[in-house]
């Protein structure tokens, strides 16, 4: 009786143990799987949580190409205002790009503590980040990864790593260093300038890609014979020149399109328009585009959709808006040229118009069909001339026009959520890079408290006292009714 | 179903007259607001962020210590036998006492409702970061809670049920930091089993698929090992 009464228990809770192992595994085995196909979405209200599309295209370059990536970055100064801010960013950083990569091993170094491995790197400042890549490296400052924007109140630390970071990525991996030429001398933006005009924060996008923005002086070109466009160039931009640009150097522009290269002209309703766009079929008529979609409140931004193109495939799809500011339109021959195919990229909405002056109401001018173009009116086209076009020599050359050169400036492009990813892709799409199109990320904002010292002492009674305190009283209440029953 | 109603109506009526369920509620809410306090004074940032990890350690000993009671407290008066014999699965005895659990998890974050407010009345918090790091809380209460069930089914005293709750979670908190006992290979390896690595991208507004089945795998493993743990009592 006994031995069966064992016998039978020994049964029960060996299938027991076996059932509860065998579930507990299933778990653990659910976990490896949903780890594999892990899917994230970032809720934050800035999606500055994961890595942008375009760091995560060179990622995965990296990986398919296997060779290791060492990211270590040091902390910043223990007990100076922000550290704990950009060892946060830091970190966050590095678990992304750990999360994301294979081949990227991250390292988070106390300065501090760890100074042989500071040492070692031979780094000498708080908050660097040493990407390594083999024998080659790359070396970000505390300047280039955080910046500070704003005044008075508003005032507050950017965090622009992941830019930083990703630029590295394309200097270490990169076989694809680029020249792109900014043609200058006739009142063209200016590529050095940090004001809201200049064209600094566009330089420092297209280095996320390795494309180096150098300048173009055709009249100061000394270290040639002949005034041409470099050999090394990869595309010329030609950004708004306030003065028409002389025919010589417009010949000397063609003569660059004919060997198969590719030009970038951004124009303004009052710029004098290159007669060059006028042989490859492109007219920018007078006036200036406007739609009843706007950017609020701004009566001059119309609000661009995207045509099917290569440059804002992507932007479509994240559905960011490149914020454009008193463009020109910009219409491609039709029918087209011969050996131009001619692709609208940015237009307006069917409510879209140019307008040419008349009636303004609240600041907002009106469609009036008598002296206005209708629309939808086009702001960007995008050309491939070949040979059949009797321009072009050799290969295919890419001509992107932009009727609004304020895209470009470090203005629109702190404002617009697209206009980073618009003005990289257009390069990219003009150099050939199409595989490296893809969407551009933007700095992340600290978000900051403001209170007083007063303050914070209210802070602490409504924080750490009153949720205690009203749970006691309603305890005591209940425990009292009950005590009194 | 009807059964997982009654024992969840069984079980808040007792947590509703349970003295030490409001003192357990009064530390964590004093808990959660010296927290946030302090992450808010020492950073400036309107974000709960500092206040989410720490108040996952909090709830790993809070909760077991709330939770210690369900099947111990039967077992001592012995009405469990009864329990287990009456017409309720012992899986929805488990599930109806677990969701009792969760019920005044729910109760406990409204009472912290009152932080988010002071960082919307001195800044401007990212509510989708807020709305995810609740969440993640929630998620880790959800398998605190499960583990303490399990503790609970395991032992006759209360207390001794509390405490083997909070050391069978202590692992899976140790293993998150474990770069300091052990070498960074296997912290690195061991990092993933760890509460507070999974609760990191809640932390930044990010929700992970891998970071919510862990939460919930954890809940339904502990829930499962309880109910067999109960279900032994039939063949011992």
């Amino acid at each position: 009786m006994a031995v069966n009464q064992a016998r039978r228990r020994f049964a029960a809770g060996s299938n027991a143990l076996l059932v509860s192992v065998l579930g507990v595994a299933a778990v653990c085995v659910g976990y490896l799987l949903v780890d594999m196909q892990r899917v994230r979405v970032d809720l934050s209200a800035d999606q500055g949580s994961v890595l942008m599309a375009d760091t995560r295209t060179k990622l995965s370059l990296m990986d398919r190409d296997g060779k290791p990536v060492v990211v270590t970055a040091f902390t910043g100064q223990r007990g100076k205002k922000d550290s704990y801010f950009k060892d946060r960013a830091l970190r966050d950083l590095l678990d992304e790009l750990d999360y994301a990569s294979q081949v990227v091993e991250v390292r988070f170094v106390d300065f501090d503590r760890e100074r042989l491995t500071a040492e070692k790197l031979g780094v000498t400042e708080y908050s660097t980040v040493v990407v390594q890549r083999g024998e080659a490296r790359v070396d970000i400052k505390d300047r280039e990864l955080f910046k500070r924007v704003g005044k008075g109140d508003d005032r507050r630390l950017e965090f622009l790593g992941e830019v930083a970071v990703n630029r590295a990525f394309s200097q270490l991996t990169a076989e694809n260093h680029r020249v792109v030429y900014a043609l200058v001398g006739h009142g063209e933006l200016d590529p050095e300038s940090h004001d809201l005009g200049g064209l600094s924060d566009a330089v420092s996008i297209l280095g996320q890609d390795d494309y180096e923005l150098k300048r173009l002086d055709f009249v100061r070109q000394r270290d040639m014979p002949v005034p041409r466009v470099p050999d090394d160039a990869a595309a010329v931009a030609v950004l708004r020149p306030k003065v028409p640009i002389p025919p010589l150097e417009e010949d000397l522009l063609l003569a660059y399109l004919a060997g198969g290269g590719s030009v970038l002209f951004a124009v303004d309703p009052d710029s004098p328009v290159p007669s060059l766009l006028g042989r490859l079929g492109v007219t920018v008529p007078s006036g200036r585009v406007l739609d009843k979609m706007l950017v609020f409140p701004y009566p001059d931004r119309p609000v661009p959709r995207y045509k099917s193109h290569p440059i804002t495939k992507d932007l479509s799809e994240d559905s960011l808006v490149t914020v454009v500011s008193s463009a020109a339109p910009v219409q491609p021959a039709s029918p087209p040229m011969e050996g131009v195919r001619a692709s609208t990229v940015l237009e307006t909405s069917r409510d879209g118009w140019i307008d040419r002056g008349g009636e303004v109401r609240n600041g907002q001018g009106l469609y009036e069909p008598e002296i206005d173009g209708q629309g939808p009116a086009t702001m960007a086209v995008a050309l491939e001339v070949s040979r059949d076009s009797g321009l072009v020599k050799k290969g295919t050359s890419r001509v992107l026009v932009v009727g609004d050169s304020d895209v470009f400036t470090n203005g629109l492009l702190a404002e617009g959520p697209g206009n980073a990813s618009f003005v990289l892709n257009s390069f990219r799409w003009l150099v050939g890079d199409e595989d490296r199109i893809s969407v551009v990320g933007r700095p992340q904002a600290t978000r900051r408290l403001a209170f007083s010292v007063e303050d914070t002492e209210q802070i602490r009674w409504l924080a750490i006292g009153l949720g205690p305190l009203l749970i006691v009283v309603l305890g005591a209440g209940v425990w009292a009714s009950r005590r009194g029953r | 179903m009807s059964g997982v109603y009654t024992i969840w109506k069984k079980e808040m009526r007792v947590y509703a007259v349970n003295p030490t369920a409001y003192a357990f509620l009064a530390v964590f809410l004093f808990l959660s607001g010296l927290f946030f306090y302090l992450g808010v004074t020492l950073t400036g940032e309107a974000s709960l962020r500092v206040l989410s990890s720490n108040l996952a350690i909090a709830e790993l000993f809070v909760l077991p210590m709330l939770t210690m009671r369900h099947f111990a407290e039967e077992r001592r008066q012995g009405t469990l036998e009864m329990l287990l014999t009456s017409p309720i699965s012992p899986f929805a005895l488990v599930l109806g006492k677990w969701l009792a659990s969760v019920t005044l998890c729910v109760l406990m974050f409204l009472g912290t409702a009152v932080l988010p407010a002071i960082l919307a009345y001195y800044g401007e918090p990212d509510w989708g970061v807020v709305a995810t790091t609740y969440l993640g809380l929630f998620l880790a209460a959800c398998a605190f809670s499960a583990a303490g069930l399990f503790s609970s089914s395991l032992l006759d005293d209360q207390l001794a049920a509390g405490l083997v709750g909070v050391l069978l979670l202590l692992p899976f908190w140790l293993v998150g930091r474990a770069e300091a006992l052990v070498g960074d290979d296997l912290a690195a390896k061991l990092q993933p089993f760890g509460v507070l690595t999974h609760l990191e991208s809640f932390g930044r507004g990010v929700l992970d698929t891998a970071d919510i089945y862990y939460f919930l795998a954890m809940s339904f493993a502990f829930l499962f090992l309880t109910t067999r743990s109960l279900e032994s009592r039939r063949w011992r």
